[in-house]
């Protein structure tokens, strides 16, 4: 057979997906499977935003659309930059892409040269790290530890940027650990980022709408107009309307970065499904309620979630102020074996134990570059959420 | 430091959308202008593919599939090889794409090293040497004059394979010539591709149901099954279907690049939209009435904007076997002045004043790597075509 490109071997399929596969294979062959790997709500996508599916797909909306989005989409995005975050995008400062992950996928490819470095503080979704190595860049991992809400410290940023660094990529709230940066990080942040003009910042704004008890989302655009020319703004339609599979994305930031991206996806997949953006135009504006709704959902199985989780033996969890996701501390489970007697040495050690032990499947936090923990989705319904941290707890019980 | 990646000074956009983006302004503008520079066909997608996107809306299929597509399309895909081509591919041979442009663009990243050689037939649709080049590659053009109806000779093909030699891609039938190729024609192609077990074969046969006058185009892995651990054979729902803007491309081939595609699409869109997903199962799967009557509309179509064309004066159009485009030669323009006074230096000059003076919007053959001819598409209702080709016929006789 001929052979694979390099950049082949430098990437990986997610741990995510590998883990979901697993715990697919283990429910086939007839296990009681709790999955709490996924990244995706358990709620269905907007009746309005269904609907307008619906009646484009009758209208014979089907035609390839622009690459770059169609009008009323870029201008439902418009808005929705202006009312959430009092930004303001030109049109041709707005691009949509097959997932947030795309608009990444694309802005990292038209930036990143052999050897450019990327700051990606960690823990962090595996994806930037990843498509940074699909371009020969190299990500340069910046630890945000537990005992600072795994939140960014500027010193740290500052200290990791060096003249070939291209990017540097916020997500907040943050997959894996839901940590939420404030206002005030934000601007002690951008402080550092005025410091290094040579640096472009991405925000990854996904989990936007997903922020209990007394936080707000704040972006860096918006704390720091003055650095709008080089911040790029990823948000999208996936987490706050449940609308994952629809695979629609968007992006604000300079027009000349914007049209590179868009130049880029042209080559790649060209627009995106016509209906998806109908259904997206309809879910940005209209009635908001469904993603508040469901932001009380998760801060209701966060609560058990955490205290659940701080229940058991040999695991301590921080409480996340956003996304859907809880990341446990497990380093009291290692050198330990299980009621199974298997030895725990990694977090990949406990994952995979608790998973045959127990059937409850989550993912280590070495795919999110950090150990010892596991990431655990509360997009779950709480009667799973719930049955899956009890078999968790009863595995740290059984651990000796 | 530049703010911009190298890479993305080696792409530009796609110069037939640029033309279609210059009549779409002509036409706001309230001027009269026939488009015959689309690559999609003026049919609405099918009712019965329509309403199936609509039971999925309804069923909540709005999550996260497979990155490489459901197992219900992938099934389906499968039938559709064996059905139409006679191939057994397994699912795990399968991979759903956004848009079949997007399959390509997964197989080159997945393979091509910098400098390793592709070679393309030209003319040839813009995309292939502008995904090549983006993934290091180097296109390798194959002329293949109008003499021979377009057509690869194989022997113009051994002499550009060499030791860097990655794949060869055929387009069959092409876009943007027509040309297409029966299985006999296919033969001595696969004898020379036998004879160099170094280099991966991609036929893109996405206009495959698009063939007139009783021609069945082939496909390689059907005639030379020996090929087959080597060739990606790719397919989609657009053009048969009319499915544009849904973005639904597909490919079979080993499971090695299979996987690797699967990798890459993992970190740049993940899977196609869940909802475009469930129309093409229903595409392949259900009634296949309306292929065939788009396919008569289409050759109806050609034979009469062949004849009109050749009518007019300096210009010579072969008549095509496939797709929904003809070629025609103007090289007996060249040289002169429109009525309007403009200088046909070469094709895109004719194809520019084509559009100013008669509003006509066409794309000159520099756009498919081969000048000195203009696509015309003629996925159009059949009195615009007749309307443009008596512009045409005007314009070429105002020549002098």
């Amino acid at each position: 057979m001929p052979g694979f490109s390099q950049r082949l071997g430098r990437v990986e399929v997610a741990a995510s997906v590998a883990m979901t596969i697993k715990a697919r294979e283990l429910r086939a062959a007839g296990k009681p499977v709790i999955t709490l790997t996924t990244g995706e709500p358990n709620f269905a996508s907007p009746p309005h935003a269904i609907e307008a599916a619906h009646q484009a797909a009758l209208a014979g909306d089907t035609k390839y659309p622009p690459q770059d989005g169609t009008p009323a989409f870029k201008k439902a995005i418009q808005a929705k930059f202006k009312r959430d975050s009092g930004i303001d995008y030109a049109l041709d400062e707005i691009c949509v892409g097959n997932g947030g992950k795309q608009c990444l996928f694309n802005a990292i490819m038209v930036t990143v040269d052999p050897g450019d470095e990327v700051v990606i503080p960690v823990p962090s979704w595996i994806a930037y790290a990843q498509m940074t190595q699909l371009c020969e860049g190299v990500p340069v991992l910046v630890n945000c530890p537990q005992n600072n809400g795994f939140r960014p410290r500027p010193e740290d940023i500052d200290a990791a940027i060096t003249p070939k660094t291209k990017w540097l990529i916020l997500n907040s709230p943050n997959n894996p650990t839901g940590a939420v940066m404030t206002a005030d990080d934000l601007k002690a942040i951008a402080a550092v980022m005025r410091e290094h003009p040579h640096v472009w910042i991405l925000c990854d704004d996904m989990y936007e709408h997903l922020i209990f008890g007394g936080y707000d989302h704040v972006t860096m655009a918006q704390v720091a107009p003055d650095l709008k020319d080089r911040i790029l703004t990823v948000s999208g339609v996936s987490k706050t309307y449940a609308m994952t599979g629809w695979r629609i994305g968007f992006a604000g930031g300079p027009k000349a970065l914007i049209k590179a991206m868009v130049n880029m996806q042209g080559q790649a997949t060209a627009g995106i499904s016509t209906v998806g953006m109908a259904a997206a135009v309809a879910a940005l504006n209209g009635p908001q309620d469904g993603a508040r709704e469901q932001s009380v959902a998760y801060k209701r199985r966060r609560d058990i979630a955490v205290a659940m989780l701080n229940a058991a033996p040999g695991i301590s969890c921080h409480s996340p102020e956003g996304a859907f996701y809880v990341f446990p501390n497990v380093a009291g489970c290692l050198g330990k074996t299980t009621a199974g007697g298997r030895k725990l040495n990694t977090d990949e050690d406990v994952c995979l134990a608790l998973l045959e032990e127990q059937y409850v499947a989550t993912v280590h936090g070495a795919a999110y570059h950090m150990s010892p923990y596991l990431r655990i989705s509360t997009a779950t319904a709480d009667d799973d959420l719930v049955e899956g941290l009890r078999r968790i707890q009863t595995f740290c019980e059984g651990l000796h | 430091m530049s703010l911009t990646a190298d890479r993305l000074d080696r792409i530009q956009p796609s110069l037939t959308i640029a033309i279609s983006t210059v009549a779409r302004k002509l036409i706001a503008d309230g001027k009269n202008v026939i488009s015959l520079s689309q690559g999609e066909p003026d049919f609405d997608t099918p009712r019965n593919i329509k309403d199936a996107a609509i039971r999925a809306l309804e069923a909540g299929d709005t999550k996260y599939t497979d990155v490489s597509g459901t197992p219900a399309l992938r099934r389906a895909v499968a039938a559709k090889f064996k059905r139409d081509s006679g191939i057994d591919y397994k699912p795990e041979e399968i991979i759903i794409s956004t848009g079949a442009k997007q399959v390509l663009f997964n197989a080159m990243l997945a393979t091509l090293n910098a400098g390793d050689e592709v070679i393309i037939p030209s003319p040839c649709w813009v995309s292939y040497p502008d995904i090549v080049t983006l993934a290091d590659g180097k296109p390798v053009f194959v002329p293949c004059p109008q003499n021979n109806g377009f057509k690869l000779r194989a022997e113009d093909l051994e002499a550009a394979i060499t030791p860097k030699t990655r794949w060869f891609m055929l387009n069959n039938p092409c876009n943007p010539t027509g040309a297409a190729y029966s299985a006999e024609d296919l033969k001595p192609i696969c004898e020379v591709l036998m004879r160099h077990p170094h280099v991966w074969v991609l036929t893109d046969d996405i206009y495959d149901k698009l063939a007139y006058g009783g021609f069945k185009p082939g496909t390689i892995v059907a005639v030379e099954p020996r090929l087959k651990d080597r060739t990606l054979t790719v397919h989609g729902v657009s053009k048969s279907y009319a499915m544009t803007g849904w973005r639904i491309g597909f490919a079979g081939g080993p499971v090695a690049l299979i996987k690797a595609m699967d990798k890459l699409q993992s970190q740049s869109t993940s899977n196609p939209n869940s909802i475009a997903q469930a129309a093409a199962v229903e595409a392949l799967n259900g009634q296949q009435d309306t292929v065939e009557a788009m396919r008569k509309v289409f050759e109806e179509r050609r034979d009469l904007v062949v004849s009109m064309l050749n009518q007019a004066a300096g210009m010579n159009c072969s008549k095509p076997d496939g797709a929904f485009y003809v070629y025609p030669s103007i090289h007996g323009c060249i040289g002169k002045t429109s009525k309007g006074g403009k200088p046909i230096i070469d094709d895109e000059a004719f194809v520019l004043a084509l559009l100013d003076e008669e509003g006509v919007a066409t794309v000159h053959g520099a756009a498919f790597c081969f000048p000195g001819y203009i696509r015309i598409s003629y996925a159009n209702a059949t009195e615009e075509l007749r309307e443009a080709c008596t512009r045409i016929q005007r314009f070429c006789e105002g020549l002098h």
